[in-house]
């Protein structure tokens, strides 16, 4: 009972209130300063207000509340009513605010309940009585503890609440009622427990839920919550807890408050998620999260402090004689042990975990992975996710330490073996993280480490697993004789992802590795299958790689003819407009917005006569376009570049069988090759012959070579575009920014604008900078949930928040926008912006929403209460 | 009755797939999807569905009203996931419907439809809490990146999710975008996912979204007048009477979310396009409490801890 009386204390000043009389002068007479209460006064069925003397503890007030609309709210700090029965007008006034506000929404939860009750007065006086006890739990008592229960207020809750607790025996009689009611199969008594339970459980005491989720009473309680009325079929959940659920033990368990916490964790969970599902609030839910949080903490620490049972579960683990059953056992255990240490605190987690290390946890891991059971490996990887997400050197330093060890090795196998069925994309998650230059913590040294043997041992087996499941050549796929190793597509597209990834993350090193190993190539294979997202995943790699904007991969690329085989998809594709097409043409946007000299000649040279069909479509038209500006402004500098094609055109003769299997409608490109030396020459008036046909447009009326920029399409171009014009390295950054928009008569970029001040521009807005801003203002919010929240998914943690950052706008703006919408929505609206002051439902909605920019907050997090 | 059915079946019943069930149908997708053009060719009669955001009993109303699909044929303009408590299986039942009729029903990306949005808005979350393990979320999320941007329905209505673009002024423009990615930060993708149009706008506007731009209405007419379309369909933002048009009937935002993140107390709708694009919307409300079966979600049978 210390509750009350705290409570009492601590809102002593909000009660004190000065009482008023209006007098026969119409002046207020003070009738004296005291406290007030609302209760129910002796010998009376009714609740009243009550103001009690501060100094000789006299009565000052008893008025009981009336149901009409007789109160009156005035300044925040005054409540007024006319008496009906002495006719005098009465009035509080309050000390403090709060105390109004509080003694106020009182009175409006009493009037509303006793509107209620009024309805149906028979019950309402026994209801409100009996409130001061509950009535004796029986069968005939049930309709009137429903109704306490579903019906009381919001004061009345409390009292309740009190109630209950203090009353020893009212849940073991209420079970015995339900037993009874069981037995007789009395269907509206169960719904009346039901409901009762229920509505029990919604008060959302943690004490009552303390007492209804201990072992004696949790079972039948969850009984009780089989017979929904709502639901056709009472449910079986008792069946299922008892007969179903199997509580294993890899270890035995020995301190009963352990075990005691590990069911009582599953129960309520089940609760949760199963039995109440439907029912819960965000409040409740959010309370039971936290027990189960709360319980999840205790028995994880109690166990990792329990020395013995720590060093025995490695042995175990270690020991050859363990039997295989068993050891699975182990490792489950250990992957729910690992998991639930999310509920500790980050430092005594990462405690946990370095003990874990300690004992030889990534040794046993790499056992786990060598075991042929599916199931147990994908386990192993994902105790390994956990030591990522916790800390990715952690697993790095071991990586690192013991160079010898095969765990990388047997991650990598993992990443290219089959699986069936089961999905194992963890392997190359966890191959992602290690390499990732982007985790937020240090280590770059190891990561580096890891680089080296990665790229030394790992990353050519890998690439050997892409030629052996493609054909040898094109064209033939759907023959059986093309049948190669099965690799599942899914594999290779992981594998495209990878070797994509580690472009991004080390683009010097990558090029060197790639272009030694002729990875490039092999990746192009790919183009051989006939998934066609394998294909699109091959054009993406060559994109990844040109993305880099380095002169010695165009050189390769030019040199090894590598986009032979994805303009050959590319024509095979035809004028289907699938990804396929698109990646393509995106592909080629990317060269001739990078102003890549070298690779715009060489695609324009050599694939002319396959694209020409296609010059319909803007982007190759601006291809060949940009081209002829190359041409024309390349002229002078040729010394420096005419290196490269002849080095190209002596390699290409070599390939000159297979090039011409694959160029078969295209004489003229043969003999172009074939006549060597004069390669760039015959391509170049190739293009002139071939265009008049589909460049109508003024283009085509000018030699390509000798003036492209009399054309039409040519104003697109700026001058000093062209003034400004070098050999690609120095300059893509830039220029694809420059150019991105130049069809449009736009730019991006704002910092970009100022070179070309071509009057047909638009200058952009900046766009940049707004950007900036206000990614760095939500940031600081947002640092928050970035920590809390998910961890890196391979992707960089800025590029987490910076997109994270926009949302919250999102559903302020949908309302802002909602609020300046036309005319017809201003009904509407007005609900929305009146909510800006937190007044209206409304209010609390926006209040909620602006409240996502701390994802926790938001209700899905609420719920999720993790 | 095929494995595929069975499964549909199984998530009107709103009980999610196994993780292998999963893989299978995000493997078959993919190969529906990559054939997919970035502005995805749709033949009326046609109804297109706004933002459904994990409500799954609020699109089953959607399926009442507007009919089955593959009698009734769907256009969904994105924002599957997230916010709701449903984001598992209401994606996933809108997939196996994909792979089940492809003509029947096209799906495009909203920006929800993001590995970035979804770890902060609930779909992550969700995967974790249903499945275990992220496993689900990195499978749908590659699903995600295969979604085309845009669809046009009978040359004549461009449907896309925000809006547009700076950097699309022709439909042929949206073409070059390999669209296959996380949604970026900036550029022509994003601001088809992210853009909004706005009245007070003149030409193009910051958005306060920090994506995507703010459009007025004289872009909307010239986009419209340069592509010969008669108007713009799009959803992504809340509108209380569940669609809503703006600047002289060129753009209309159609919302299926009704009672949005079951509190916002607004109706939803969705707008059918009979064979000579007639339009008619129909609006509903939220599903009935009662009508909100018990998530079948059961927690593994055994536990150590």
């Amino acid at each position: 009972m210390g509750a009350p009386e705290k409570s009492q204390s601590n809102t002593n000043a909000m009660q004190r209130v000065k009482v008023y009389h209006l007098n026969e002068d119409g002046k207020w007479d003070d009738r004296g300063t005291g406290h007030v209460s609302i209760d129910y006064v002796e010998r009376s069925e009714e609740l009243s207000l009550c103001v009690i003397d501060e100094e000789d503890n006299e009565t000052l007030l008893v008025h009981p509340i009336n149901s009409d609309d007789i109160y009156r709210k005035q300044e925040d700090t005054i409540i007024s009513w006319r008496d009906p029965e002495r006719s005098t007008e009465l009035a509080l006034s309050f000390q403090e605010t709060a105390g109004c506000s509080y003694v106020w929404d009182q009175i409006c939860t009493m009037q509303r309940n006793l509107h209620f009750s009024s309805l149906n007065s028979e019950t309402y006086h026994s209801l409100n009585s009996e409130l001061r006890e509950l009535p004796a739990v029986e069968l005939t008592t049930l309709p009137l503890i429903l109704k306490i229960v579903t019906e009381s207020g919001i004061t009345d809750q409390m009292r309740l609440t009190e109630l209950i607790l203090k009353d020893h025996g009212f849940f073991r009689n209420l079970m015995g009622v339900f037993k009874i009611c069981e037995d007789l199969e009395n269907v509206d008594g169960l719904h009346m427990i039901f409901n009762i339970v229920k509505g029990i459980i919604l008060l959302n005491s943690s004490q009552i839920l303390e007492k209804i989720f201990g072992d004696e009473l949790i079972m039948e309680i969850i009984g009780c919550l089989e017979y929904d009325p709502g639901v056709p079929h009472s449910q079986h959940h008792r069946n299922f807890l008892k007969e179903h659920v199997v509580f294993k033990e890899a270890i035995p368990i020995k301190d009963p408050l352990v075990l005691s916490k590990i069911h009582q964790t599953y129960r309520i969970g089940y609760l949760k998620d199963v039995v109440l599902a439907r029912v819960l609030d965000d409040a409740i839910v959010a309370n039971l999260n936290s027990v189960i949080h709360a319980n999840n903490a205790i028995v994880v620490s109690l166990l990792k402090d329990d020395s013995t049972f720590i060093q025995e579960l490695f042995a175990r683990l270690r020991s050859p004689s363990t039997s295989m059953e068993s050891k699975k056992n182990l490792v489950y255990f250990l992957h729910e042990f690992c998991s639930l240490s999310k509920s500790l605190q980050v430092v005594q987690q990462l405690r946990l975990f370095r003990d874990l290390i300690n004992e030889g946890i990534f040794h046993v891991i790499e056992e786990v992975l060598q075991i042929p059971d599916q199931k147990l490996v994908l386990t192993g990887t994902d105790i390994l996710i956990l030591f990522l997400t916790q800390d990715p050197n952690l697993l790095r330093s071991y990586v690192v330490r013991t160079e010898g060890t095969p765990l990388l090795g047997l991650l990598v196998k993992g990443m290219m073996e089959d699986f069936g069925d089961k999905m194992h994309c963890q392997f190359l998650e966890i191959i992602r993280t290690l390499l990732d230059a982007n985790a937020l913590s240090g280590g770059a040294q190891q990561r580096a480490n890891i680089m080296d043997i990665f790229y030394e041992k790992h990353l050519p087996e890998l690439v050997d697993v892409i030629t052996a499941s493609c054909p040898e050549k094109s064209g033939n796929t759907s023959d059986g004789a093309s049948k190669r190793i099965r690799t599942k597509p899914e594999v290779l597209l992981n594998i495209c992802e990878l070797l994509c990834f580690c472009i991004m993350q080390d683009s010097s090193r990558t090029k060197c590795s790639f272009l030694q190993n002729n990875v490039t190539e092999k990746v192009l294979h790919l183009t051989r299958r006939k998934e066609k997202y394998l294909v699109v995943a091959a054009i993406r790699f060559v994109r990844t790689l040109l993305s880099v904007h380095d002169e010695y991969v165009q050189n390769y690329v030019v040199k090894n003819d590598m986009l032979k085989p994805i303009i050959d998809v590319f024509i095979a594709n035809g004028n289907r407009y699938n990804l396929l097409n698109s990646a393509v043409l995106d592909l080629l946007e990317h060269i001739r917005k990078g102003n890549a000299t070298l690779l715009l000649k060489y695609i324009v040279d050599t694939f002319w006569d396959q694209l020409a069909p296609f010059q319909c479509l803007t982007s190759i038209q601006a291809f060949k376009v940009k081209y002829e500006q190359c041409l024309e402004s390349a002229g002078p500098k040729s010394t420096a570049d005419a290196v490269d094609p002849r080095r190209r055109v002596d390699e290409r003769a070599l390939d000159k069988e297979e090039e011409d299997y694959f160029n078969e409608d295209s004489d003229e490109e043969d003999s172009a090759s074939a006549s060597n030396t004069q390669k760039e020459k015959p391509a170049c008036s190739n293009t002139q012959e071939e265009q008049p046909k589909p460049l109508a447009n003024g283009v085509a009326a000018s030699p390509a070579s000798s003036s492209p920029r009399s054309g039409g399409l040519v104003d697109y171009e700026d001058d000093e575009d062209d003034e400004d014009y070098k050999p690609p390295p120095r300059k893509q950054q830039v220029a694809s920014e420059e150019e991105e928009g130049e069809l449009l008569g736009l730019k991006r970029k704002s910092p970009c604008v100022e070179r070309e001040q071509e009057p047909s521009k638009k200058p952009r807005m900046g766009k940049n900078s707004k950007r900036e801003n206000v990614f760095a203002v939500l940031c600081s919010t947002l640092s928050h949930a970035v920590l809390t929240g998910k961890k890196n998914q391979g992707t960089t943690g800025s590029a987490i928040r910076s997109i994270v950052a926009k949302e919250p706008e999102n559903s302020r703006s949908s309302e802002e926008n909602n609020s300046s919408s036309s005319d017809d929505e201003n009904h509407k609206d007005d609900g929305v912006s009146s909510s800006e002051h937190g007044t209206s439902d409304n209010g609390k909605l926006n209040g909620e929403e602006s409240l996502v920019v701390a994802p926790k907050s938001s209700p899905e997090m609420a719920v999720n209460g993790s | 009755m095929s494995d595929l059915d069975q499964q549909i079946e199984q998530l009107k019943r709103c009980e999610p797939l196994k993780e292998s069930e999963v893989k299978a149908l995000c493997l078959k997708a993919m190969e529906i999807l990559v054939e997919e053009s970035n502005v995805q060719r749709v033949d009326a009669p046609v109804t297109i569905c706004g933002d459904i955001h994990g409500q799954f009993y609020d699109m089953k109303e959607l399926f009442k009203v507007g009919g089955d699909c593959p009698k009734t044929n769907y256009l969904f303009l994105g924002d599957f996931v997230d916010r709701g408590f449903y984001s598992v299986e209401t994606f996933l039942l809108l997939l196996a419907l994909k792979v089940r009729y492809p003509d029947r029903i096209t799906l495009i990306r909203g920006n929800h439809e993001s590995r970035q949005i979804t770890q902060v808005y609930g779909f992550y979350d969700e995967c974790l809490r249903k499945y275990g393990s992220v496993n689900v979320w990195r499978y749908c999320t590659d699903i995600f990146d295969y979604l085309s941007l845009s669809a046009l329905v009978e040359n004549k209505i461009f449907c896309v999710h925000g809006g547009l673009s700076p950097a699309i002024m022709t439909l042929d423009q949206i073409r070059t975008i390999d669209r296959k990615q996380e949604v970026p930060h900036d550029g022509a993708m994003c601001d088809l996912l992210w853009s909004d149009p706005e009245d007070i706008v003149d030409g193009w506007g910051l958005s306060p979204r920090g994506a995507g731009f703010l459009f007025g209405g004289s872009v909307v007419t010239s986009f419209n007048h340069s592509n010969n379309i008669d108007y713009i369909c799009r959803a992504h933002q809340l509108v209380m009477e569940g669609y809503k048009w703006m600047f002289n009937n060129q753009i209309v935002t159609v919302w299926s979310a009704p009672n949005y993140c079951y509190r916002c107390g607004n109706v939803a709708a969705i707008l059918e396009l009979d064979e000579n694009l007639n339009k008619e919307f129909r609006v509903f409300d939220a599903a009935p409490q009662e009508s909100r079966g018990a998530p079948a979600k059961k927690p593994a049978p055994d536990y150590f801890l």
